[in-house]
């Protein structure tokens, strides 16, 4: 450990007392997670002990040098690995070790690629995919043999997700082929460190027992300042673009050497970007955009920018939220509502990088009641409210492509696999019997054989191996392994050529040619598809077509939650009680009371109004946007069994809509106790058979297990014969499998992952303690605006078709263009 | 449905009475005639020979529901308007060439793009191939045609059509596409997806709701909210 110390006091540097701590653990031969922040040192932390053990192996390490691979460094983006090799490189150019730290993503070259299959290099920076599908490569066991190391970065970030879910896979595997493998996490403050660690290391695993955790315990000030709009009368009562005060960003920009200004969604970075250079052309040269959709030579190039402080600000999303250590950002804008606590911290960190200075981060709310999170965020970070990140449980899509992966490579034996994943966090509970029916998928594609069946993906050969000897499926497999991220994406080019990045399908699919979009801050004109890839040219048409990407909704943690209607509740304080944000909305509160109320603490408000849409029924728990539709979902059910009616639901982080074209009785309602959290799981269950939560949750299990093949986007081949789509395949399986463990997850996940039945029940709990206040309303509210003018909708409904077609007023065009 | 089969909607078509049943069947009672389009029989079996898993008892529905309607209607012939079987030949060409020996029908299959099945297996199952046929008043095709002067049936298009209404409800349906002298019919086949249409002027739809048909009334048209 000396040489560590001796190196960082070359630097110029001292080494804190949790990479002193992280190091001692690695080199007693322990796994660990280190809780450590962004831009504290933490790849120092874990890349020297792993040198250092080398060293201490391999006392002639100058000199005598066997190639393969040593460790893994695993990072959930890819836009870090360059950081995270160059911080290696540094300690093995200076300690004269002749390792070669290699890279390996999807967007290593072909030629790399084949030249690592010979042999890997002896660290290796990878994300989750790469990882499977190395372990999709014949004789994997060789290539790992030597590996002593593996580090999982930003383990909080794929905790949550079917990543994770991948890694905990991947983990189990390595545990058994690298003999003398040490694991380590690195998580930002998460509420559930312990279990992160439980889920890493596999729960009563020996290597569990062989842990720590290490807290870095960096003092780190963080002061969060709100801009306030200077007139409430003109700021906007719904929106989530903030471009209202875009002027009061301009003098952060000036004052300050760089700045990053996050926003929520790809789409809103494009927009930001562009109005301030359209309102500022002076900054033209001066700020740069950021995020996951640019291409990869333009992310590092303004990466780099931001380490030589060659530009001012750049408009990023949450591409830029974790890694680059040292970077130095002197100020942070968060545009909207960061919508979890975790997050903001993390982003909140990116300023005053350097260990013990104080980060200032702003917060711009993009309308009005987002003034209310603005003033609850300050409270939750006053109070560390950090927000769990639910493991998932149970995820057969991914075991199946698991399995499947290994049977590609070298095949698998049940039983050591078996031993292996009901040993992780996911599988702990899974049956015998689950798994002899997962066995059955993957041979049969059922569990029965029929003589007229062509079914071929795994075959069991004659020695009880595992096997996928069709090379068309280990081909398909091999290309699906990448889809768990998400959408299929397509490539954006220009007519002669020239990369420019890659948008959703479904964003291209609406584009009639001609149609003029926004992407990557430039006006192009969408000309075609040819090959998977969309042709275009610039233009200098104005356009508001702007890619929005899905998965911008995020929602507030119970955490969260609590604070935010703490901080509503506060309006009826005395002035000088109220934070500033509450204070300035004042006029809103005013106005919300004209015909409504503002509830307090023992106040439960619904609101009712007729529009030209219909009968609208406003409810206000003020729980977030996923307790919100689980209690719409069980709502509209409770009141469809009283007699057919059809709902269309809508939902924020403040309450929900109801929407129908008759007028409900409220007061039947209540009378009814259908707020009653009796029955609560059964009527949830039925509830969503009704709506298309599970649907829509269907969807990514049919990819991920490989139901649906999704085409090899970047060969250019569409495979057209064998898609299908995820809502045809649910309605045959909920016809002639409903008992299929495929199908019955995408009903667990919506409960276990979005509805989150327990959060509902102490809501509804929370309701019966609560005395309603209901307001016939003549139009909409404060309250209400942003809710009923959302577009994102839930149906449910309990009439007869033929009852329903025959109120339907208009047929429906295409896009309304 | 009852022992009698499903509620037909009847309508005139060029002079001739037609019913349109809710699976998305045409029958012409004067020539004892069922039209059919767009089965994709064999498209379950190929996905599960490329190894995608889905139910295997899906593809028992296209047998049975076609058992079904020519058990209501008993039609002397039976015409399939193209893309009758998905892809090349696999096993569910043998549940299919076991199933046109038991019908009493005439067959015949106006072929479609997808119908890459050699004529010869066809042939030797009784079938009759067409590029499109003449028939009456009507001009068979698989694509849809303009054919002066002459009234047009095809399939192809898998239609659908969307409704919006009141309470920002909006519903999709598989649906027979009507207008001047032409006629499209819904996808018959159980595992294929719609095409949502964008109506003009003088279209007419008849909605299929699973055990009925339903004629849009609707005259209105406009963007979906």
């Amino acid at each position: 450990m000396g040489v560590a110390v001796d190196w960082f006091e070359r630097q110029g540097w001292e080494p804190f007392p949790f990479q002193q701590k992280t190091w001692k653990a690695f080199l007693e031969g322990r796994h660990g997670l280190l809780n450590a922040p962004t831009g504290s040192g933490k790849t120092y932390a874990l890349w020297f002990p792993i040198l250092l053990h080398h060293m201490q192996q391999q006392p002639n390490f100058r000199k005598q040098h066997k190639k393969g691979l040593k460790a893994l460094w695993i990072t959930p983006l890819r836009a870090l690995s360059r950081e995270i090799q160059q911080s290696a490189e540094r300690i093995t150019r200076d300690l004269e070790i002749p390792f070669e730290v290699g890279i390996r993503t999807g967007d290593t070259s072909n030629a790399e690629r084949a030249r690592q299959r010979k042999t890997l290099p002896d660290l290796l920076i990878t994300t989750p995919e790469s990882l499977q599908l190395l372990l999709a490569t014949k004789g994997y066991h060789q290539l790992f043999r030597d590996c002593y190391a593996i580090v999982v970065d930003e383990w909080h970030e794929l905790l949550g997700s079917k990543r994770g879910v991948q890694m905990e896979l991947a983990l189990s595997r390595l545990k058994t082929i690298c003999p003398h493998l040490r694991i380590w996490g690195i998580s930002a403050t998460i509420g559930n460190l312990e279990q992160a660690r439980q889920v890493l290391l596999g729960p009563d695993s020996e290597a569990l027992v062989n842990s720590v955790l290490i807290r870095a315990a960096l003092d780190k000030k963080i002061t969060v300042k709100s801009i306030i709009p200077e007139t409430m009368e003109t700021f906007p009562w719904r929106g989530h673009l903030g471009l209202h005060l875009l002027e009061h960003v301009i003098p952060i920009i000036q004052a300050s050497k760089t700045t990053l200004l996050f926003t929520n969604t790809r789409g809103q970075c494009e927009i930001w970007f562009q109005k301030i250079l359209e309102k500022h052309p002076e900054l033209a040269g001066d700020i740069a955009m950021h995020h996951g959709s640019i291409d990869k030579e333009t992310r590092n190039w303004v990466e780099q920018a931001i380490r030589n402080e060659s530009l001012r600000a750049v408009v990023c999303t949450s591409s830029l939220d974790l890694g680059v250590d040292f970077a130095p950002v002197e100020t942070v804008v968060q545009i909207g509502g960061p919508k979890g606590v975790a997050r903001f911290l993390q982003r909140a960190g990116r300023s005053g990088h350097r260990p013990g200075r104080e980060s200032v981060i702003y917060f711009l709310p993009t309308h009005a009641m987002e003034l209310i999170e603005a003033s609850a965020l300050q409270q939750a970070v006053r109070e560390q409210a950090v927000e769990d990140r639910i493991p998932y449980l149970g995820s057969y899509d991914v075991l199946v492509q698991y399995l499947t992966t290994l049977a590609v490579s070298d095949g698998f034996r049940p039983e050591e696999i078996y031993r292996e994943v009901s040993r992780t966090f996911c599988y702990q509970a899974m049956s015998r019997e689950e798994w002899e029916w997962l066995l059955n998928f993957l041979v049969m594609g059922s569990q029965s054989l029929a003589t007229y069946d062509e079914y071929k993906k795994v075959e069991v050969l004659p020695d009880g191996l595992f096997r996928v000897t069709n090379r068309g499926v280990a081909m398909r497999h091999r290309f699906q392994i990448g889809t768990i991220v998400g959408d299929a994406h397509m490539t954006v080019k220009y007519q002669k050529g020239g990369y420019i990045g890659t948008i959703e399908e479904w964003f291209i699919s609406q584009l009639k040619p001609g149609d003029v979009f926004t992407f990557a801050g430039r006006n192009l004109e969408f000309i075609r598809i040819r090959e998977m890839v969309a042709q275009v040219r610039n233009s200098s048409k104005k356009t508001s077509r702007v890619p929005s990407w899905m998965g911008g909704r995020l929602t507030l943690s119970s955490e969260m939650s609590k604070l935010l209607r703490e901080e509503l509740y506060s309006h009826a304080l005395p002035g000088g009680q109220q934070s500033l944000e509450i204070q300035s909305l004042a006029p809103l509160f005013e106005r919300q009371k004209l015909e409504s109320i503002v509830p307090g603490p023992d106040q439960f408000l619904i609101e009712t109004f007729q529009s030209r849409e219909g009968f609208h029924h406003l409810f206000y728990p003020f729980e977030g946007r996923f307790v919100h539709e689980a209690m719409a979902s069980l709502l509209s059910y409770r009141i469809s069994l009283l007699s057919p009616i059809t709902f269309s639901l809508a939902y924020n982080d403040y309450g929900f809509e109801l929407l129908s074209d008759r007028e409900m009785d409220i007061q039947m309602i209540l009378d009814n106790d259908l707020f009653s959290a009796e029955y609560l799981l059964d009527d949830l269950q039925k509830s969503l058979n009704a709506t298309e939560m599970a649907r829509r949750k269907f969807r990514d299990i049919a990819v991920i297990s490989g139901l649906v093949f999704s085409g090899y986007p970047k060969k250019g081949i569409k495979m057209k014969h064998l898609q299908s789509n995820s809502q045809l395949l649910f309605e045959v399986f909920r016809d002639y499998e409903p008992d299929h463990l495929l199908f019955r997850q995408a009903f667990r996940e919506t409960f276990e992952h979005q509805l989150e039945e327990g959060r509902l029940r102490l809501a509804l709990e929370r309701i019966s303690r609560q005395e309603i206040v209901w307001k016939a309303c003549e139009r909409f509210t404060p309250f209400s605006f942003p809710i009923i003018t959302d577009r994102l909708r839930e149906k449910l409904s309990s009439e007869k078709l033929a009852d329903r077609i025959r109120r339907m007023t208009r047929i429906l065009t295409r896009g309304g263009r | 449905m009852g022992i009698f089969g499903h509620m037909t909607h009847s309508l005139d078509l060029a002079g001739e009475s037609v019913e349109f049943h809710p699976w998305g069947g045409l029958y012409w009672p004067a020539q004892s005639t069922l039209l059919l389009s767009d089965l994709h029989l064999g498209k379950v079996m190929h996905f599960r020979k490329y190894g995608a898993a889905v139910p295997r008892e899906a593809l028992l529905r296209n047998f049975d529901r076609l058992s079904r309607i020519c058990t209501q209607f008993q039609p002397r012939t039976l015409c399939f308007l193209g893309d009758l079987f998905h892809s090349h030949v696999n096993r569910e060409w043998d549940l299919f060439e076991k199933w046109a020996r038991e019908t009493g029908s005439r067959l015949q299959l106006i072929v479609g793009n997808h119908d890459i099945i050699s004529p010869l297996r066809y042939e030797a199952l009784g079938f009759e191939l067409f590029q499109h046929l003449e028939t009456g008043p009507f001009r068979l095709t698989h694509h849809p045609e303009k054919s002066p002067g002459r009234f047009n049936i095809a399939g192809h298009i898998h239609p659908a059509v969307r409704l919006g209404g009141a309470g920002r409800q909006t519903l999709r349906l598989p649906c027979f596409h009507l207008r001047a002298n032409q006629l499209i019919l819904p996808a018959f086949g159980a595992f294929t997806g719609t095409h949502a249409l964008d109506p003009e002027p003088g279209d007419q739809f008849f909605a299929l709701t699973g055990d009925a048909v339903v004629p849009l009334a609707v005259e209105q048209t406009g963007p979906t909210p």
